[in-house]
Formats: C-alpha cells, sequence, structure tokens
C-alpha cells in the first residue's frame, strides 16, 4: 500500500507542472498543442527553413540549375566580392539608402501634417481619410505602371501641366538625376495614407487635459505641437520610422514595374540587383550573399533607430 | 466515427491531395512546351501549330506555356528547381553555356543531327552547337541592319541611307526635331534602352563594321578595349552631343513615324507592318551598318533561337518528334509549320533551308531581303559563358553614355575589367 502510493507520487512528478490532472482538459491541452505546432511547421518549414538554406547557399556558387548537392564551397568569397570588387552593388546601395531617407523623412513630415489635418474639425473628414488611405491598397506594380505615363517626358500629363505652367518639361524617369526622387514621390503617393492613420490613432491617444492646461497656460499653438504633441507622438514616430524604414531599404516592385533600375543604374536598389543577380545572371549564392548583407544593415540601422529614441525618451 | 475524427481525416486528405500529382491516363503522353511568344495572335497560330499535331498523333497531348521574353530566363530556372520543368523549350543560343553546364538540356539525339546539319543554313547550325554538339533545332535566325525612314530622311535632304559613320553623323543631328515648348518630338538615330541585346547588339554591329572585335579569338578577354571599340562609343558620344541620338523619343517610335534610323533586328518588321501611322511599303527601308573609319565594310552579327528538350523529361523521344514535325516541310516546295509561323505571323528569317526556298517570294520583300542577305556574312553573337552578364554590364554603361552620365573612355574603364574577372571566373569553372 505504501509503496503504490510513493510510485504514484513519483509518476505524478515527472508531468510537467502545468499539466493538468483531468482526462478532459489534458485533451484540451494536446489539441492546443496541435494547433500551434501546425503554424509552427508551417513558419519553420516555409521561413526559417529557406532562410537558413539561403545562409548556406551565400557560402557557395550555385546556378540554380545544378544539383544542391553538387554546388561547389566558395566559404566567404561572395560576400568578399559584393563589398570590394562588384561595380553595382555599392551603387545600389547608395540608391537604396537615398530612397529610404527621402521617403521615411517624407512619410513622417507628411504623415504627421495630414494626420494632424485631419485630426480637426474638417468638413468631410471621413472622405478624407478614404481619399488618402485610397493608395495604399493600389498594387504598387499598377501604380507604378501608370506614374510611368503620368511622368513620361513627351506625353505624360505631368510634363503637360509644367508647359502650361511655362516651366521647362522635365525628364523624370528617363533623367538620371531625377529618376530616383521620382521613385520617392511615388513611394510617398502610395503609402502616406498609412502613415497618416497610424499618426491619427496616435493624435486621438493624447490625453486633451495636457491641450487644455497648455492653453490656460497660454502655450501657443506651436509650443504645444512642440512640447506636447511632438513628444508624445514619440512611440508612433518610432513605429512609423522603423517600419518604413524596412520596408523601404527592401523596395523592389515599384522600381521593377516603372524603371527596372534604369536609366544607367541610376535607380538600381539592392533587392533588384538581387533579383538580377540570381535570375538573370544565374549567381544565386551571390544574390543570397546580398541578402544576408541587407540582412545585417537593416538589423544594424534599426538597432539604432531603437536606441536613438530610447535614449531621447530616458533624456 | 467520432465527429472530431472526422474533421481530422478530411484535413489530412486535403493536404495529401494537395500533393499527389494528377496524373494522366495510362499510354497518354503529355508535352509542356514553353515559349516566349504569349501575344493573342501569336498563341494562336502556335495552338493551330499544335493541334495539327496531335490530331496526327493521338495519345499526345501537348499543354502550351508562355511567358514575356523578359521572364524567360526566370520561369527556366525556376520550373528547374521546382521540378516543373517543361518538356520543349524555345530558348535563345546564348543561354546555351549555363544550360548546357549544368544538364538542364538533353543534347540533338545523333539520329536527328543531319536533320539540322543538312537542313539548317549554315550559321545556324553554328548557332546551335556548343561544345561541338548541336543542342537543338534552329528556328529563328535574326540579324542586326539599319532600318531607316525614307520620309523624314528626305525632309532633312537625304535621298539615300548612310552608308558611313560620317554620313550618319552629318544626318541625325539633322532630323531630330523639337516643338515650340522644346521637346524633341523626332529623333535622328533612335537607341534602344532597358534592354540588354536591344543595346548592346546595335553596339556589336557598328563594332563589327569599325573592324573591331566582341570578344578575343580564345574568348579568355573582352576585346572592344580596343581602339575600334573607343571609336564606336566616341561614336554614340558624338551623336548624344550635337542631338543626333535624344532619348526623350523612344526607339519604337519609328513605328509612328518619328524615329529616323534604328539599328535593329529583322523582327521588328511584323511591328511595323501593323503601324497605322507609317506606310510600310513606301515609307520604311533597310540599308546595311553603315561602315566606322577603321573598318573596310558593313558587317554585323546574328543570333538564333531554337527548340530543345529538357534532359529530365521522362517523354524525350515524343519531344523530339514534335520539334522535328514541326520544323519539317509538309511536302515538296512547302514550308514546315514552324516556318509557316515565323514567316508568316512574325515575318522573322526561318532557319531551314526549305522553309528559306518556300518563302523565297516573302523573303525577297524589300525590307527582309537585306536581312536574308545578311545572314551570309553575318557573325554568330560569341556564346560563352558569362556572356549574358557581360551583356548587361554593357548595356548599363552605354545607357549611361546616351544620358551623357559617362564618356566613351569612361563606359570602358568601368565595364572591361568586370567583364574580363568573369570570363575568367567562368573559364575556371569549366578548368579551362
Amino acid at each position: 500500500m505504501s509503496a503504490t502510493r510513493t510510485r504514484r507520487r513519483s509518476t505524478a512528478g515527472w508531468r510537467p507542472a502545468s499539466w493538468p490532472a483531468s482526462g478532459l482538459a489534458r485533451r484540451r491541452m494536446i489539441w492546443a498543442y496541435v494547433f500551434i505546432a501546425i503554424p509552427v511547421i508551417w513558419l519553420m518549414i516555409f521561413s526559417l527553413g529557406p532562410i537558413l538554406f539561403s545562409g548556406w547557399v551565400s557560402l557557395h556558387r550555385w546556378d540554380m540549375l545544378s544539383p544542391v548537392a553538387e554546388m561547389p564551397w566558395e566559404g566567404l568569397e561572395n560576400y568578399r566580392f559584393l563589398l570590394t570588387e562588384d561595380g553595382v552593388f555599392p551603387k545600389a546601395l547608395g540608391n537604396t539608402f537615398l530612397f529610404a531617407i527621402g521617403g521615411v523623412t517624407t512619410n513622417v513630415v507628411l504623415g504627421m501634417a495630414f494626420a494632424l489635418l485631419l485630426n480637426t474639425r474638417i468638413r468631410g473628414r471621413t472622405l478624407w481619410r478614404v481619399i488618402y488611405f485610397l493608395p495604399v491598397i493600389t498594387a504598387p506594380l499598377a501604380l507604378g505602371v501608370i506614374f510611368a505615363f503620368l511622368f513620361n517626358r513627351n506625353y505624360g500629363l505631368v510634363n503637360s501641366l509644367l508647359i502650361l505652367l511655362g516651366l521647362p518639361r522635365q525628364g523624370f524617369l528617363n533623367d538620371p538625376n531625377q529618376a530616383m526622387l521620382v521613385l520617392i514621390a511615388i513611394a510617398v503617393y502610395q503609402y502616406v495614407g498609412y502613415y497618416v492613420v497610424i499618426y491619427l490613432a496616435g493624435l486621438q491617444d493624447i490625453p486633451q487635459d495636457y491641450y487644455d492646461a497648455a492653453r490656460v497656460d497660454g502655450g501657443s499653438p506651436w509650443q504645444v505641437f512642440r512640447h506636447i504633441t511632438l513628444p508624445l507622438l514619440r512611440p508612433v514616430t518610432l513605429f512609423v520610422v522603423v517600419t518604413n524604414t524596412i520596408g523601404a531599404l527592401q523596395v523592389f516592385d515599384l522600381v521593377f514595374a516603372t524603371t527596372a533600375g534604369a536609366p544607367a543604374n541610376s535607380t538600381m536598389t539592392v533587392v533588384l540587383y538581387m533579383y538580377n543577380t540570381a535570375f538573370k545572371f544565374s549567381r544565386m549564392g551571390r544574390a543570397s550573399a546580398m541578402a544576408f548583407i541587407l540582412f545585417g544593415i537593416i538589423l544594424a540601422i534599426t538597432i539604432v533607430q531603437l536606441r536613438l529614441f530610447r535614449d531621447r525618451t530616458v533624456a | 466515427m467520432h465527429k472530431r475524427n472526422l474533421v481530422v481525416v478530411l484535413i489530412l486528405a486535403l493536404l495529401l491531395g494537395a500533393f499527389v500529382p494528377v496524373t494522366s491516363a495510362q499510354g497518354d503522353i503529355k508535352l509542356t512546351v514553353l515559349t516566349h511568344w504569349g501575344e493573342e495572335r501569336l498563341l494562336t497560330a502556335q495552338q493551330a501549330m499544335f493541334d495539327a499535331y496531335t490530331a496526327a498523333h493521338p495519345g499526345v497531348t501537348i499543354e502550351l506555356q508562355t511567358v514575356p521574353f523578359e521572364e524567360l530566363l526566370t520561369r527556366i530556372v525556376t520550373s528547374r528547381t521546382a521540378g516543373t520543368s517543361p518538356d520543349i523549350y524555345h530558348i535563345y543560343n546564348l543561354w546555351l553555356p549555363e544550360f548546357t553546364n549544368s544538364g538542364l538540356l538533353a543534347p540533338l539525339p545523333e539520329d536527328m543531327e543531319p536533320f539540322v546539319a543538312e537542313g539548317a543554313a549554315g550559321t545556324s547550325v553554328v548557332g546551335v552547337t556548343y561544345n561541338d554538339q548541336m543542342w537543338g533545332v534552329p528556328t529563328e535566325v535574326n540579324t542586326y541592319l539599319l532600318i531607316y525612314n525614307k520620309t523624314l530622311l528626305a525632309e532633312a535632304g537625304f535621298d539615300a541611307p548612310p552608308a558611313t559613320w560620317d554620313e550618319v553623323l552629318e544626318m541625325a543631328p539633322l532630323i531630330t526635331k523639337k516643338d515650340d515648348t522644346g521637346a524633341v518630338t523626332q529623333v535622328g538615330f533612335g537607341v534602344i534602352t532597358g534592354w540588354d541585346s536591344g543595346v548592346v547588339h546595335p553596339f556589336m554591329a557598328l563594332l563589327y563594321s569599325n573592324g573591331g572585335q566582341y570578344f578575343s579569338d580564345d574568348f579568355s578577354t573582352v576585346a572592344f578595349d580596343s581602339p575600334q571599340g573607343l571609336e564606336t562609343l566616341q561614336f554614340y558620344q558624338t551623336l548624344v552631343e550635337t542631338g543626333g541620338i535624344d532619348q526623350s523619343v523612344a526607339w519604337s517610335e519609328l513605328a509612328n513615324g518619328n524615329v529616323g534610323m534604328l539599328i535593329m533586328a529583322n523582327w521588328y518588321r511584323a511591328t511595323l507592318m501593323l503601324s497605322e501611322n507609317i506606310d510600310y511599303e513606301t515609307e520604311i527601308g533597310v540599308a546595311e551598318i553603315p561602315v566606322g573609319p577603321s573598318g573596310t565594310e558593313s558587317a554585323t552579327l546574328a543570333y538564333n533561337w531554337l527548340w530543345s528538350v529538357d534532359a529530365g523529361s521522362p517523354n524525350q523521344e515524343a519531344a523530339w518528334d514534335l520539334i522535328e514535325w514541326m520544323n519539317t516541310a509538309a511536302g515538296e516546295g512547302e514550308p514546315s509549320p514552324m516556318g509557316n509561323y515565323l514567316v508568316t505571323e512574325m515575318g522573322g528569317i526561318p532557319s531551314m533551308l526549305a522553309d528559306q526556298a518556300a518563302f523565297s517570294e516573302e523573303l525577297g520583300d524589300h525590307f527582309l531581303a537585306p536581312y536574308v542577305a545578311s545572314t551570309a556574312y553575318a557573325r554568330q553573337e560569341p556564346v560563352i559563358g558569362g556572356s549574358q552578364e557581360i551583356k548587361t554590364l554593357l548595356q548599363t554603361e552605354i545607357e549611361a553614355l546616351f544620358t551623357g552620365m559617362n564618356d566613351a573612355q569612361g563606359v570602358l574603364d568601368f565595364v572591361v575589367p568586370q567583364a574580363n574577372a568573369i570570363l575568367e571566373e567562368f573559364r575556371a569553372q569549366s578548368g579551362g
């Protein structure tokens, strides 16, 4: 009797602390794990697996046509080549940074400005919000094609308007000095509505009491914005800056649809160059190395952004 | 069965169903064919050709897959990785080194070698041969010549196309026109951009016509870093500086009567014929590539497309049978189905001699005749590993020259070391 009691105690000791005692609860827990396991396995197979495989490929030379088992080992050669010898990669990197800096800065400024406007009691506020948000749900490829027509040097609507205003015709997407700026403008047009919505939510989270108190103290609109709105929007701005930077550094579809990197690589971005390297030149190893370099850059920038914002909060 | 278990079984059945391939009835052969001819008109014509074959060959079905040219290489590569390769490819011969070294393509069966070697034009036989092995049946052969608009030349005071670069340099700026707002509405010398072959092939034709070479004889280095190569790039640079080249007007405006001259391949004929803004018969002329200051005679390049079969296809025999049928004359003096398609639907030049003979009248057309004649002296585009990458590299820098971002020497300084490194890498890979 005593021995049986001891065995039972010892068996119970092997269970996890949270393991339910009743059969029904145990079955529920098993099913819970089954349902959790499905997306986890899915993630492992379709996300983590390819990432790890891509890292492995980046250390090899592989044309995607030869069997994987036969791809020759290259070590860090792909990384060395990209960082020291490749003539296009630095340019693509520079273009991508320009796109990110231009796009993020404009999105933050315009997103906040439009949100402030839409947060006032203007007429048709809901309609304005819908209008701002519409481009967000438009496919970038479709936008790219439409804007390529609009900015056509000879027949584009934008140039026709410039001429009507007595201004000189511009090359836009054909001009190496203007093409990237046009792409930034298109990207801002597409995504600013999304950031307006985010900023609007942030503005509506700021308690009205602060504004009332500031008015009582005689604060000017600029002072109210500078010392109440802006600091309290810092978490929102952090979100906007981080997510927009990550997205901008990975830009592909818009460039692919409008310029494909032309003219003369002036709009070549890292991901587009990665695509060309992989599928046009059959250099999957080098393209994978590019992906990991970009990942490192994005990670570093994100950490810096988080630290900058955190430090400011602490200060 | 318990309801919950039933749900699990159903889910498993659905998942299993998704991964089990659909199999055809025993004995049936399904051939998949991948081409880059996706226009509705061309699709209809291809389908009619395949329908004729399947009608004569019960038990064979053909699935036609098409993608735009710019996506063809990507599709071939990704389908190989995904294990969904088609049985038959229609490919550009420049891709042969990568495709054959990786084992993607099956070599032409020995019993079909005479069919190609004796049935196709010599330049096309060279075009489908790599490492002394033929890899398919040649279809269209293309060369580059100077297409010009007679009306625009006449308006500028010229009654004949240019024969030398000096004449081009004189004529092109005079043909270029601007409107009141300063917009260039008509350009003397059109240049193709945004498409590697469209940029580099005309450059090669001009280089050859200036006595230059693209690769060294042993293909170990590029050879356009020569005085002839520099002159070719300076020719472009001068045209840009004098307004003879202006990218404001797209090269495709030739079909709308807004481009004076353009170095282009013969397959563009179909577009020109269909244009409602020019009179193909009376306005469009074709001339040999103008000769450069260091050249002695006009030269150009040719490139080929070919039908090839996937090395992993379980239906290789049937695939080669279809290819042979497509390229075999239907009767004495008659064209093959493929020849008929190439000439009547695409305005192209077929590689098979029987097709060239059957269509002698059409190929004697004022537009095509000079192209057909040029196949006799055109040099095949060199088919070596790394060519595609070098072409893209050169394309971008020539485009920079067109936009004034770079000069002739700058193009060579940027491209040549990288191009030679690519060649060296491919040579090392192939062990020679």
